[in-house]
């Protein structure tokens, strides 16, 4: 079934959360691989949510037409109130079967802090898939690997 | 001229992504067709959240229901970690099926707006849209231009078959092209952001948890009083989401629903930007509207169409080009050529006049008469004019004398130069209204009108060394004149008859040639090439390229080159030959009856359109002859087509013989079923002698007039046609 060999997209993301206290920071690698689903491309929204829910700032964003992101509905409405969310963070559309690897500098203070990383996805003539993913960004979660919704094969990220 | 060179261009550039387009949008249109065969659309009224709890409980994952603009309803769900896309009935909720999007597969659609090539691509795709929408205008100004404006806009078309092919399928298609590249670049510029679909950022809403549980979806008013066929989109909210809620969205906005209280917590209508975007995709895809589906998968088909006869046109066109060397601009020249040309051989002389001139120093500009404009420069005006038919300009100069009186007149010296035929009544009498309204204008003379008959390269010659005397200077001036490629026709048979007027004559039937010989019909003409002879003589012919055979009917002229020649050879021998196609004269396709009229050797084409008459069309010939012994041309022929039924009416009149006259007696002798007839809408076609056919169109005009019609306007509709000689 696997037509499309997995290509290993890596992104070095220049993307450090703007914290008070940005005394420490580390590196975390967050690989996706999406499912073979045999559609376009996907779109996708990798974010920080806070210990209420409250959005904490864009990590990725996959796909570079405005257009469709409402479909990428969680994370539109969360975070239309940040002008710089896609500062330095956007890229192409993942196509199925493919890999985004993406690197973000933390700060520490984030880390078991109760924040969750979310992924929305969505792909033309499919469903619209909000919280795909949502995993929470602790030291004890860093390393396995969790299936989202629809789109994604597999989630997990590393700290270096 | 502009519109035309516009039209050309936007054709042969974007022509080839265009038939890519249209092949893979004509197979995009199926999936409406698809979506209208397997929709199971609501009961009109039917509330959302009525459709929401039959769904519920068919598919208990559900997490998002579309209303798709076929009135199909799909829910996409899961069943443990397969995601679903089911087709249901909103009647009862069942499931009737998997949802395929399309069809066809994906790569199609890419192909389609982007050319597999993501954003270059699409914005390729773009700009074919936009060539088409060029194209469309283009196409339209021209069209009008050919037809002679809105009013005959519905006309029939003449002209060859390409020609006929391409107007035809254009007067219906170019609406549908225009409206479909409009709304393709309304969805590119979306697509590229140009156009803000969103009215404003969405709303920061969340259901707010409480004690209570949340409500069921038949207690939250907005999905009630919402009916499905307005819907486009329901999200529900995720069971282990305590904050998530309803989004649901129509044409006319979007609305955010608490899951525990039921209230609407945010409405966005929806943006101009967005019903423009929402029609822009109606109108391209045909999505929810199949009849126009089916109308764009025509459109789509139809671009090969387009582009093959719109390529043959242009290179028809390019291969009657005139060759210009050293064609020096406007403003800068010293010597203009205006070359007024019906069937291109005017623009020889042209061509030679133009080398000769450049040779002896001169900068010389050529154009069409009808961009009659002389600028200070220009010391030195020549008007080169054929005539066509009965003094009449040729088409496309119909509008030169209003350009050469509109234009002011400059010191510069003119010379016109006629070039017609003398057997016509009117010789080179455009040349000669050219001349009389150049003088009036008050232009200087540089050389007197000269009229040349024949294309007579003596005559051109004669001319040339007056201009060069003109000049002071020397001029060598060689014309050659250009023939097109000729084929050599063998003659298997011949028929011989005495004549009536002492003179013989002859049906000479040729062997259709392996290769070399374009398509002809009966009607068209055959252009033989005597050896060493400069200039070809016309017949027209007696048989199709159906028929197997090339036919004509020849009477021997005194001194005439061709004639004899033809009439000197035997069966086994031939001669050097070519097809002019004559779209005039040749009788379009249908069932309306049709009246031939003819005499003597005239009656050639005619009888070739009763032997092509396999489908029994209602035709009527009047035929004319001295004796029925000396110059019935295809008598026997005649008779036996009769018998056929490929001939309904044979009325024959012999000048020569007691009680007999002349063809068009025979027609006011007829006249109660020759009115009939045409108030059937006949179509009406003439072959023979100027005085013979300027009796029958006495005698027609005569019987149209109580009709309320008269010849002049059969004419203009292509319904009366002359073959004259």
């Amino acid at each position: 079934m696997s037509r499309t060999q997995p290509l290993l997209t890596t992104i070095a993301a220049a993307c450090a959360l703007a914290l008070p206290a940005m005394a420490q920071a580390r590196e975390v690698t967050l690989t996706t691989q999406l499912k073979n689903y045999g559609g376009d491309g996907a779109y996708l929204a990798v974010y920080l949510t806070d210990a209420k829910g409250a959005y904490a700032g864009t990590l990725w964003v996959a796909g570079g037409k405005a257009k469709y992101y409402k479909h990428l509905a969680d994370w539109n409405r969360l975070s239309a109130g940040d002008g710089q969310r896609l500062q330095g963070v956007t890229g192409a559309s993942v196509g199925a079967g493919r890999t985004l690897t993406v690197t973000a500098d933390l700060a520490d203070a984030l880390i078991d802090a109760g924040y969750e990383i979310r992924i929305d996805a969505a792909a033309e003539d499919m469903r619209d898939s909000p919280a795909e993913i949502r995993v929470p960004l602790s030291t004890a979660q860093a390393g396995k690997a969790q299936a989202g919704k629809t789109y994604i094969q597999s989630f997990s990220y590393q700290f270096k | 001229m502009v519109w035309r060179q516009l039209h050309r261009w936007l054709g042969l550039v974007a022509g080839t992504l265009a038939l890519v387009l249209g092949v893979t949008g004509t197979l995009l249109a199926l999936d409406p067709l698809r979506d209208a065969w397997q929709a199971a659309p609501a009961e009109p009224g039917l509330p959302v959240a009525t459709l929401v709890q039959r769904v519920q409980a068919s598919v208990p994952g559900t997490q998002e229901v579309r209303r798709l603009p076929s009135g199909g309803i799909v829910v996409y769900g899961f069943e443990g970690d397969q995601a679903l896309a089911l087709r249901v009935d909103p009647a009862d909720g069942r499931i009737l099926g998997d949802y395929q999007r399309s069809l066809l597969p994906r790569w199609v659609k890419n192909l389609h707006r982007a050319l597999l090539l993501d954003d270059a691509g699409r914005m390729a795709a773009a700009a074919v849209a936009l060539a088409m929408l060029g194209l469309s205008v283009s196409g339209l100004v021209l069209l009008l231009r050919r037809m002679g404006g809105w009013r005959q806009l519905a006309a029939p078309v003449r002209g060859t078959l390409a020609q006929r092919l391409h107007v035809l399928s254009g007067r219906l298609l170019l609406p549908v092209l225009a409206v479909s590249a409009a709304a393709a670049l309304v969805m590119s510029a979306a697509t590229f952001g140009l156009i803000q679909l969103d009215a404003a950022p969405e709303p920061d809403v969340v259901s707010v948890p409480g004690s209570e549980p949340a409500l069921p979806v038949g207690q939250l008013p907005l999905l009630q009083a919402l009916r499905v066929q307005d819907l486009r989109q329901l999200n529900l909210p995720a069971d282990d989401d305590p904050q998530d809620i309803w989004r649901v969205t129509t044409a006319r906005g979007q609305g955010w629903v608490d899951r525990y209280s039921g209230q609407t917590l945010a409405w966005q209508d929806a943006t101009v930007a967005q019903r423009v975007q929402d029609w822009a995709m109606l109108l391209h895809t045909g999505e929810g509207a199949w009849p126009w589906a089916v109308v764009l998968g025509i459109m789509g088909a139809s671009i090969p169409l387009f582009w093959g006869t719109g390529l043959l046109l242009w290179w028809q066109a390019r291969r009657s080009r005139p060759r210009l060397a050293d064609n020096s601009p406007l403003a800068q020249a010293d010597s203009l050529i205006f070359v007024a040309s019906e069937g291109g051989s005017t623009w020889g002389f042209a061509e030679a006049l133009h080398a000769a001139l450049v040779a002896a120093g001169h900068r010389v500009h050529s154009a069409a008469l009808e961009q009659w404009r002389v600028p200070p420069a220009a010391r030195h005006v020549y008007v080169l004019a054929a005539t066509y038919g009965d003094g009449q300009p040729p088409a496309h100069a119909a509008g030169a004398l209003a350009a050469i009186a509109r234009q002011p007149v400059t010191g510069a010296q003119v010379a016109v130069l006629g070039f017609g035929d003398r057997q016509f009544p009117a010789f080179c009498g455009f040349a000669d209204a050219l001349e009389a309204a150049l003088r009036a204008r008050g232009w200087a003379t540089l050389l007197p009108l000269e009229r040349i008959h024949q294309q007579s390269a003596q005559a051109f010659a004669r001319w040339s060394q007056a201009l060069a005397q003109a000049l002071g200077q020397p001029l060598s001036v060689t014309w050659r004149p250009r023939l097109p490629r000729t084929v050599a026709l063998t003659l298997v048979a011949r028929q011989d008859f005495p004549g009536g007027a002492g003179e013989p004559a002859a049906i000479l039937r040729f062997a259709l040639p392996g290769r070399g010989l374009p398509r002809f019909a009966a009607g068209d003409l055959l252009g033989i090439v005597p050896p060493g002879e400069a200039v070809s003589r016309y017949y027209s012919l007696a048989s199709g390229r159906a028929d197997g055979f090339v036919e004509i009917c020849v009477r021997r002229m005194p001194g005439g080159v061709c004639s004899n020649l033809l009439h000197a050879l035997q069966p086994g021998e031939s001669v050097q030959a070519f097809i002019r196609s004559n779209p005039g004269f040749v009788l379009p396709a249908g069932r309306t009856p049709v009246l031939l009229i003819g005499a003597g050797t005239g009656v050639a084409p005619l009888a070739g359109f009763i032997r092509g008459n396999a489908r029994h069309r209602p035709m009527h010939l009047y035929v004319g002859a001295r004796d029925p012994a000396r110059d019935f041309y295809f008598g026997a022929e005649l008779q036996a087509w009769q018998a056929e039924g490929r001939l309904a009416g044979l009325h024959t009149t012999f000048s020569r013989t007691p009680g007999g006259g002349y063809v068009q007696d025979l027609l006011q002798r007829d006249a109660a079923q020759v009115r009939d007839l045409l108030a059937q809408g006949a179509i009406v076609r003439v072959c023979g002698s100027r005085p013979m056919a300027e009796g029958v169109a006495q005698v027609l005009d005569a019987l149209l007039a109580p009709l309320g019609q008269s010849l002049a306007q059969l004419k203009a509709k292509g319904r009366y046609a002359e073959d004259l000689f």
